[in-house]
């Protein structure tokens, strides 16, 4: 060009010149945020995508909760699992107040009465006003066994001496349905997170053999699947927990209502693994591997697999809560857990009867973590997929 | 095309057979047969039962028979029409069934277009105005619908109905209508019995559509062509009707296949509760009564139906999705 | 039913008003056929002479024809309940629980050997076929002594020492039948809910046996229904108790029209039943019963509802403040009756189970009053049946004649002091760290009930029976299976202990039947082994090798050819005082209550009455027959 004209028309324009020296990357220098953007590793950025999604982190936070009360359940409830009263029998829930007389006061209960109506033969309750009882709190109550380990009768909150603290009512032997809703939970959540893991395992093993294999082995696969899928579920839940033999103690029993509902979960996993494996096998990364000498094991568990494991995750944490649904349905119609054992579906088996819905409607009360529960891992599950690809 | 049509329509036959086996094999493994618990069910209502009579009719009904020879004469009855024998009702199985599952195929029928019907107006308001209150409040219903179990609503909700609207309890229509021809009053009396059912067994399946098909169109509703499309200056209804839409609709159809077993297997489980003169009380008793054939056959008929419902649901998807007509099948 | 000098009074009655024709009032139902010639008038409808009722009970009047009773049951099965409700025996128990002829005009017994049963002349079958001595010659030549209707021989009742009886017509209305020895079982096998059928409606069964249409005409009948010969199809017709086909005529107040499978069944009045009030006027006054089918846990909220005229059947006592509660609302009223069982729940330690330590234990007389004597019943009466049952061992009730108050008291104290002595005493002294006691080989003392897991009753006792074991240093298990595989579990002798009803029978009489009390058959949930040797003739199970337990089989085969009521309840009294002082079966509660849910409407049900299988038959004893609509009530 010629410099004369160059001159001319930078004379014309209005334009700033910088006094800073020439910085060569200037153009391509990020900004802090963006370089902790570009250079974060990708389960960090699934966090801050998930962190976005509020709903998803409030459900996060309440299923710790849950979890966590699970493990210490017995410091938490008021009373044990088994503790029954034969004096307060279908007693209706207690109300905490905290006025008495105008002031405020610390948490107190009053104490509860009973008349037997020999008419409709029923037991009817009342407060009696005239006494408080102060709730007491980091105090003794029923002992345990903490963990099966040690010796403990510590509780978070106990009644008053000689008085009682029903917040949600008693049921038929007099136990306190809170307490057996909380010990509930340990068996109703952890159902769905062993269930979740062994379907989770059939589910990538038999997927990534069709996906990756194709031809005969994906044939017969898919049939199976198809085959499983096309199933009532609810007769073969009944046809194979009948199939489980007496003579296995609850803690077997338990497990294999678990497997029985693994089983027949794996199958929505299974394809999207499969259908995933089919995309990505053609990639060159892949073909890569296999041309120098990776074992398809290898090649599927190193390299395929961890492309598309967030997406795993996400699918699996939408399916607990069909577990725990499924649990709750077959112990509800008396085919899964039983007494003894409590569990949520038991807990709701025994209120699922023309007496409880129309006089004793507060020993349904279990149906709501079952809701919570469900809710919470939808929400959960739900962020966690829109998480999974933060690439988009 | 046509190969993939008779392709996938000879692929049901294997997986009927083995279906057939599976559910055979199910009813049979858990210990006893009919015999022993109609026995036991008689003693446990202190009646007693001749030993002589018991004998007699385990040699009538076969029960003596091995195994693979029961199955193979059900299977071989079957392919002829024939399903056998129900012990409980002294009756051919097709006269048993027959009422049954017409009802079951009307109801799962009736659920399947309420829950298209609501769950695709509810589906396209969220994805369209997403984290409006609207969106949100129906998002929240929604996830109501699944988490809530629904057999515990069916109780409650029973009652509730019986105690305000003075409806009775239990069964499709009242007693005083039941086997006799439908008249105006018949009609209305099952109308007033279906809200129940079909809510319940819908809220599920409803709920899991509009949150598969939301997702499913804000997918598309972020994709190049849209976003031309809008800033080519179309209006954002046609934007929406003329193209994601359509996308959204394959997927509609194709999902079919997936609530089609949630649907008959939640049909059950509420007609229990409610009392419905569905399949799912019936094959429930007959399961728990080892009455083998009568409920093999059930089995045998909801797994076809669910069989044939996705085939039927696939060659919809088939006709609707170029993509899957010329790349030969490969399905979602 | 009533005395014989009134009986006799009643039938010149009645063979008086019979000779005016326009004596007594057809059923308004009938009128209509019989003015157009479809059906006799009554004088041709009802047999000579026919069975005069007229009960003596408080608030019984004479009704008023019509209406429809409504009631629910749980299966298409349970239609045969209303063979049981509707208690048309040949003889059948009066509310004094004596046998007395109902369709028999009248029984001569000799001894109990050899009974020679008069029928009523002109009674017809619900077609309008007679009832003659044929249909008893028919069942005897063509059903229980044919080879391919009867493989396995004669029912029990009708053998005695293995022999069957002599069978003679005598003419068209009597019939003999004789044994060597006496049968004292054979008036109660007739009389049960569900009886022994010594007669089939010949006409119409003939058309299906191979003797009477040839053999390869029945074949091919049968072969046509469905069925793989024509035993098959035989038999399946010929199903008089579970009514299931409306084409088989019967001797029952209302006939069942309606075929299986169906939700509602509707079963209209026979209009040739044999009985009458004292007016002459033809029983049933209920037109029409509907019996509807309803999932099982529904039942009760549907009684609430008021959608059933009747009902107790899948009604249990904690479902009573419910229906108590919406009495005025919906019409009708809730009564309590008493059970008549001999505990409404017992525990059956298994005197035949597998395990030699347990063998032993279960054996000796001390460990099972220890377990009886730990056992906190006033607890469990208050807590489960609201404190209106009676703390009591298995075995009769205060109704019963046979009732003396040590056989209840036995044992039933709750006394922990000498529960733990007794156990010291046999050796198990040793507890582990638990507090557990310990077995001779050194396993803890863990006694595994098992259940057939149906009610939270049981579930119920059962918890607070385990609080109280606890405390003499014994853990207990519940382990609920299926109906099928607890019975097998049982059998089999790896159930060492079981829970279930009491004694079925709790209001004997010495003419009943004592063989709940005996070993003799294997769904006896305490030695089923040994029930099993006596059921199969020795062949199969174990001999009983207890002292007490022999007794009790030589005391039922002594019962078996007993001939005199003084010698009857001599032995029922011994066996009694042996279960009372053995505590075989451990008992807990008893008098235990049964709601029945009453129309308005509906008159004479008795407000208290027994509800008992056998004898009773349920409803069957207070007649459902005289059961009437008051149109001034609720409809």
């Amino acid at each position: 060009m010629n410099p004369p004209a160059i001159a001319q028309s930078a004379r014309e324009l209005e334009h700033f010149v910088s006094e800073a020296p020439f910085d060569a990357t200037s153009a391509t220098r990020l900004t802090p945020q963006q370089e902790r953007f570009y250079l974060a590793s990708q389960w960090m950025l699934m966090w801050w995508k998930f962190k976005r999604h509020r709903l998803a982190v409030v459900s996060a936070i309440v299923l710790l909760l849950m979890y966590g009360s699970a493990l210490m359940t017995e410091i938490l409830v008021p009373y044990n699992l088994h503790t029954r009263h034969a004096d307060f029998i279908y007693a209706s829930p207690q109300s905490v107040h905290l006025i008495h007389e105008g002031r405020l006061v610390a948490p107190f209960v009053y104490e509860l009465k009973k008349t037997l109506n020999m008419e409709t033969l029923r037991r009817e309750y009342w407060e009696d006003t005239s006494r408080r009882y102060p709730l007491r709190y980091f105090c003794s109550g029923d002992p345990y066994r903490f963990w099966g380990l040690v010796d403990m009768s510590f509780h978070l909150t106990c009644p008053a001496e000689g008085a009682t603290l029903f917040l949600l009512g008693t049921d038929r032997l007099g136990r306190d349905v809170l307490s057996r809703i909380f010990y509930g939970a340990r068996i109703s959540l952890t159902i769905g997170l062993i269930g979740i893991a062994l379907s989770f395992v059939l589910g990538i093993v038999f997927g990534g053999i069709a996906g990756y294999f194709g031809g005969l082995p994906d044939l017969i696969i898919q049939r199976v699947i198809e085959v499983i899928r096309s199933f009532p579920e609810l007769p073969l839940w009944m046809a194979l927990s009948a199939v489980l033999p007496v003579t296995w103690g609850p803690l077997l029993v338990y497990f294999g209502i678990t497997g029985i509902l693994a089983l027949l979960d794996w199958t929505s996993l299974a394809r999207s693994v499969r259908s995933k494996l089919l995309a990505l096998r053609e990639e060159d990364y892949c073909t890569a591997a296999r041309l120098m000498g990776a074992r398809p094991r290898r090649i599927i568990a190193r390299h395929l697999l961890p492309g598309f494991m967030s997406h795993l995750i996400a699918s699996a944490t939408l399916s607990i809560p069909g577990m725990i649904l499924g649990e709750t349905a077959l112990s509800f119609l008396g085919i899964g857990l039983r007494p003894p054992i409590t569990s949520w579906g038991v807990l709701l088996n025994e209120a699922q009867n023309i007496n409880v819905v129309a006089l004793y409607p507060w020993l349904m009360l279990p149906v709501v973590p079952v809701i919570i529960v469900i809710l919470a891992f939808n929400f959960f599950g739900d962020g966690l997929r829109d998480a999974a690809d933060p690439y988009r | 095309m046509l190969r993939y049509v008779i392709n996938r329509v000879l692929l049901m036959i294997p997986t009927l057979i083995a279906i057939s086996i599976i559910v055979f094999l199910i009813i049979q493994l858990p210990p006893g047969n009919y015999l022993e618990s109609y026995i036991a069910e008689l003693q446990a209502q202190g009646e007693s039962v001749d030993p002589q009579k018991i004998a007699f009719l385990r040699k009538e009904y076969g029960l003596d028979k091995p195994m693979v020879e029961q199955y193979l004469y059900w299977a071989w009855g079957m392919l002829h029409g024939d399903f056998g024998y129900s012990f409980e009702f002294n009756l051919p199985v097709s006269k048993v069934i027959g009422d049954r599952m017409l009802l079951t195929i009307i109801v799962s029928g009736i659920t399947i277009v309420f829950t298209w019907a609501v769950a695709f107006p509810i589906a396209i308001y969220s994805a369209t105005h997403q984290y409006s209150w609207g969106d949100y409040g129906l998002s929240l219903l929604g996830f109501l619908g699944i988490a809530i179990p629904n057999f515990m609503l069916a109780l409650v909700m029973m009652y509730l109905a019986n105690v305000w609207f003075e409806t009775s309890i239990g069964g499709l229509m009242d007693p005083e209508f039941v086997g006799k021809p439908w008249t105006w009053p018949k009609a209305r009396s099952v109308l007033e019995h279906s809200w129940i059912p079909v809510i319940i067994i819908s809220a599920h399946s409803t709920a899991g559509m509009i949150r598969r098909l939301r997702a499913n169109l804000l997918d598309e509703l972020q994709k190049q062509y849209v976003v031309t499309a809008r800033a080519k200056g179309l209006p954002p209804r046609k934007v929406l009707y003329k193209y994601p839409l359509r996308m959204a609709l394959n997927f509609f159809v194709s999902d079919i296949g997936s609530i089609l077993p949630h649907i008959i297997s939640g049909t059950e489980i509420t007609a229990v509760v409610l009392s419905l003169p569905t399949a799912g009380p019936m094959l429930l008793n007959a399961l728990k009564s080892q009455d083998m054939y009568l409920a093999g056959s059930f089995l045998m008929f909801l797994a076809l139906m669910i069989v044939v419902g996705v085939l039927v649901s696939d060659l919809a998807l088939m006709a609707l999705d170029p993509r899957i007509r010329l790349q030969g099948g490969v399905t979602r | 039913m009533i005395a014989r000098t009134a009986r006799f009074a009643c039938s010149l009655f009645v063979a008086l008003m019979l000779a005016c024709p326009a004596g007594a009032e057809e059923p308004p139902m009938l009128q209509p056929d019989v003015a157009a010639g479809k059906l006799p008038p009554l004088a041709g409808r009802l047999p000579n002479p026919p069975l005069v009722v007229d009960l003596k009970r408080p608030n019984w009047t004479q009704g008023a024809y019509g209406g429809e009773m409504r009631m629910l049951m749980a299966k298409d099965r349970d239609i045969r309940m209303m063979v049981v409700y509707g208690y048309s025996r040949l003889a059948g128990y009066d509310e004094q629980l004596r046998i007395v002829p109902d369709i028999l005009e009248k029984i001569v017994n000799e001894g109990s050997r050899v009974f020679t049963l008069h029928l009523r002349r002109g009674h017809k079958w619900s077609d309008g076929q007679p009832f003659t001595a044929a249909d008893f010659r028919y069942y005897w030549e063509d059903v229980v002594n044919n080879k391919e209707l009867s493989p396995f021989g004669l029912p029990q009742a009708l053998m005695v020492r293995n022999r069957g009886p002599r069978f003679e017509v005598l003419n068209d209305t009597t019939m003999r039948y004789s044994w060597d020895e006496p049968n004292p079982q054979f008036l109660a096998a007739l009389a049960g809910p569900s009886p022994l059928y010594i007669y089939r409606p010949a006409h119409y069964m003939r058309s299906f046996h191979a003797k009477y249409i040839g053999l390869a005409k029945a074949n091919a009948q049968a072969i046509v229904a469905g069925s793989r010969s024509w035993a098959g199809l035989h038999q399946k017709k010929d199903e008089q108790y579970r009514f299931d086909n409306p084409d088989l005529p019967t001797l029952e107040p209302w006939m069942n029209t309606t075929p299986l499978p169906s939700t509602r069944f509707v079963l209209v009045r026979n209009p040739y039943f044999h009985r009458v009030d004292a007016s002459g006027r033809q029983l049933p006054y209920i037109d029409r019963v509907t019996v509807a089918i309803s999932e099982e846990k529904l039942i009760p909220a549907k009684a609430g509802a008021g959608d059933i005229d009747l009902q107790a059947r899948y009604l249990r006592f904690d479902n009573y403040t419910f229906l108590k509660q919406n009495e005025k609302r919906n019409k009708y009223r809730v009564q309590l009756w008493e059970k008549a069982l001999g505990s409404q729940i017992a525990l059956y330690p298994n005197l035949n189970v597998d395990d030699p330590h347990w063998r032993r234990l279960m054996r000796d007389v001390r460990f099972r009053r220890s377990l009886s004597l730990a056992i906190n019943r006033h607890e469990i009466n208050e807590v489960v049946y609201f404190g209106l049952g009676k703390e009591s061992s298995n075995t009769v009730l205060q109704r019963s004649p046979l009732y003396r108050p040590e056989f209840r008291e036995a044992w039933i104290g709750f006394n922990l002091k000498a529960a733990n002595a007794l156990l010291d005493e046999l050796g198990l002294a040793k507890r582990d760290a638990n507090g557990l006691r310990l077995l001779p080989d050194g396993r803890p003392m863990e006694v595994v009930v098992d259940t057939s897991g149906e009610s939270t009753e049981e579930t119920d006792v059962l918890e607070l029976v385990r609080d109280s074991w606890r405390k003499i240093g014994i853990a207990l298990f519940s382990r609920p299976s299926q109906r099928e595989v607890f019975r097998k579990r049982v059998y089999s002798g790896k159930s060492m202990m079981s829970v279930w009803t009491g004694l079925d029978n709790g209001i004997p009489t010495p003419e009943m039947s004592p063989r709940e009390l005996s070993p003799t058959a294997q769904e006896q949930l305490q030695w089923p082994m040994w029930g099993q040797y006596y059921e199969n003739n020795r062949k199969g199970g174990q001999a009983p090798d207890m002292a007490e337990a022999i007794e009790l089989v030589e005391l039922y085969d002594a019962w078996r050819v007993s001939a005199s009521d003084a010698e009857r309840e001599k032995i029922w009294l011994r066996m009694l005082d042996i279960h009372a002082q053995q505590v075989f079966t451990i008992g807990v509660v008893t008098r235990a209550l049964q709601p029945v849910v009453v129309s308005n409407a509906l008159r004479n049900v008795p407000t208290e009455g027994i509800y008992s299988w056998d004898p009773g038959a349920y409803f069957g004893l207070y007649h459902p027959d005289t059961f009437w609509f008051d149109p001034k009530g609720r409809r």
